[in-house]
């Protein structure tokens, strides 16, 4: 069996491991928050955390990129910029794994993205199950994006005990890492003990959400008098986007050089609550009303995003929590489902 | 893996004036060619400035050039006005699901264009007439704001004298002293004199946003089905590959599903005008 018990000491030399081959990312605590951020040992990390403000997503998909360089005297000359650094991203939540699979589709959709794909496929993802909702934020239980993983990572971790995690292996490169951390093989007892810890879990839940046909174009989803009563309140700051997992949208531009010749082509992320965002040539714009961007917003993560391909909420609870006008997903979508 | 973010170098061979505000350049790719169908687009390059999504208005059977008829808007097709021959762009595309040509064979098509609207028309248009005997009647309906704002003038008017294709012209408004031999009003009031079978005919429709929704909700009247209603929607294409969310309009994608869809495709979705 590829089933091994760990202490925080044993997950060090995991870390340790893994270090000579990648820069290991866990959630570090910063002021109030949490974020991902490059930790040497696990004293520099903590497992109970709640959330990150930024999600692990946002290590793959930057909030802020080069695509590519280029240069305009005898030319214009240009090519591609892709950084890529080997990482390991230590303690992702089944909401946020789920996130990272979900934007894996979406980025080998029609087209692949390489910048996306060359750092995701660099990398090795050690997911941590969740034995309850983290707070009263989290609704991922009743999407089905966790607590508990079930597949998409190299090693997954469960806290079966006080500080005890079961270690599992998803990939080969997830076994081989936990082979060379020498961990002791898990027990009957060990195991039984995950198996429990999935069912509470689950049962701790007290947020829900349903989203089921309230993805476009239903008339009465977007027809509903919910949407003027929450962009009354809305700001249109672009926060939700900010912090949503899957939020992939992104702005392309060019910056150039103090010298004139050279410069970058730069994507950076872009929100839809923003007011720019739909304008089209002659200041056209298709979503001038904060109505029109924050439903767009919010029945993209309803199912709309990717062509409808994707429903696009995890559950997270990060736009809920961040949100200055306490403007909330689950309570907007309960309204909803009274009308459909 | 092959990085569709990096465009093809094309040179500017030549550049036609069509109206004051829109220009045709002739583009030869370097280092390959550029195959396309009528109705798609490409992202422009003018390093320095950005890219923008321009529709590509030559005939898609010739592949030793393919052009762009650009209205000066914003920066990029700003700076692109600034150029001269010999100027090299960066092109990447095409991109987008263009008009169902193919589809259409055996029935008649009418074509509404208004303003720079024509410029994804006019591929369309090429390929109709090289292949005439597949279509029923052909009719093309084409308004610009004033006589000076007429772009493939020449182009429409030779058109009109052979070839089995029916074209009407109009302007919204006229100088007292123009000379102008055609319609006054708007693209919409020419539908009077279509001629062909609303009822066995597709429109290919492409025009300011405003214009299409009148244009859509004639067509209806006059019987033509939703389903084969096709418009050509704007929206800001950043990436052209599905990802940039930019040009969303529900959950429809222009740069992927569009930017041609169909009326019954595309009614349902909010955020728009027609």
């Amino acid at each position: 069996m590829n089933t091994f018990i760990a202490d925080l000491h044993d997950l060090d030399r995991l870390v340790e491991v893994a270090r000579s081959r990648y820069s290991v990312y866990a959630p570090v605590r910063r002021g109030r928050g949490y974020v991902f951020s490059k930790i040497e040992g696990m004293s520099d990390t903590d497992l109970r955390y709640n959330r990150t403000i930024l999600p692990p997503t946002k290590i793959f998909h930057r909030p802020k990129e080069v695509l590519l360089r280029f240069q305009l005297a005898d030319g214009p000359e240009f090519g591609e910029v892709v950084e890529v650094e080997p990482m390991m991203i230590f303690g992702v939540h089944a909401c946020d794994l789920n996130a990272i699979l979900r934007l894996d589709r979406f980025f080998t959709r029609r087209f692949e993205d390489p910048y996306y794909l060359a750092r995701r496929r660099g990398s090795v993802v050690v997911a941590l199950n969740c034995n309850g909702p983290r707070d009263e934020y989290c609704f991922c239980a009743s999407l089905g994006t966790g607590p508990t993983v079930y597949g998409g990572y190299d090693i997954l971790l469960t806290e079966v005990r006080d500080r005890m995690f079961l270690v599992e292996a998803g990939s080969e490169i997830g076994a081989n890492l936990i082979d060379e951390a020498r961990f002791r093989r898990a027990s009957m007892s060990d195991m039984e003990a995950k198996k429990a810890v999935a069912s509470t879990a689950k049962r701790e839940f007290r947020r829900y959400a349903d989203f089921r046909s309230l993805s476009y174009p239903v008339i009465e989803v977007l027809a509903h008098t919910v949407w003027d009563e929450e962009a009354d309140k809305c700001f249109s700051c672009g926060n939700c986007s900010l912090v949503c997992p899957t939020c992939y949208c992104y702005e392309i531009y060019d910056t150039l050089d103090m010298d004139l010749n050279s410069g970058f082509r730069v994507r950076r992320l872009d929100s839809c609550q923003l007011y720019g965002y739909a304008e089209v040539a002659l200041g056209g714009n298709f979503r001038k009303s904060r109505k029109a961007r924050l439903r767009h917003w919010m029945v993209c993560k309803f199912g709309g995003a990717a062509g409808g391909e994707l429903s696009s909420c995890v559950g997270c609870g990060r736009c809920i929590f961040y949100c200055p006008a306490r403007i909330d997903i689950t309570s907007v979508a309960s309204r909803l489902r009274e009308a459909v | 893996m092959t990085n569709p973010y990096i465009p093809m170098k094309a040179e500017i061979v030549s550049i036609k004036t069509e109206t004051r505000d829109i220009k045709t350049f002739r583009l030869k790719p370097l280092g390959g060619k550029l195959k396309f169908e009528a109705g798609q687009f490409v992202e422009v390059s003018v390093f320095g400035v950005g890219e923008a999504p321009i529709s590509i208005s030559s005939d898609p059977d010739v592949d030793d050039y393919f052009e762009l008829s650009v209205r000066r808007v914003g920066s990029v097709t700003g700076a692109l006005f600034k150029l001269s021959e010999g100027a090299i762009i960066g092109v990447r595309g095409p991109y987008g699901r263009g008009w169902p040509l193919k589809e259409s064979e055996g029935m008649d098509v009418l074509i509404v264009g208004g303003g720079c609207g024509a410029a994804p028309l006019r591929p369309a248009i090429l390929k109709l007439l090289r292949s005439r005997d597949r279509y029923g009647r052909i009719e093309l309906l084409y308004g610009a704001r004033t006589p000076s704002d007429v772009m493939y003038m020449e182009e429409f008017e030779a058109i009109a004298e052979g070839s089995g294709c029916r074209v009407l012209l109009t302007v919204d408004t006229i100088a007292p002293d123009n000379r102008w031999r055609y319609s006054v009003g708007v693209v919409t009031s020419l539908f009077d004199k279509i001629s062909v079978n609303p009822f066995r005919s597709v429109a290919l429709v492409c025009g300011p946003e405003i214009m299409m929704m009148y244009a859509v909700r004639d067509l209806l009247r006059l019987g033509f089905k939703p389903e084969n209603i096709y418009l050509s929607m704007e929206r800001r294409m950043r990436c052209g590959l599905g990802f940039c969310g930019h040009c969303q309009i529900g959950r429809k994608y222009v740069c992927l599903d569009g930017p041609v869809f169909s009326y019954s495709e595309i009614a349902p979705m909010p955020d728009k005008i027609v």
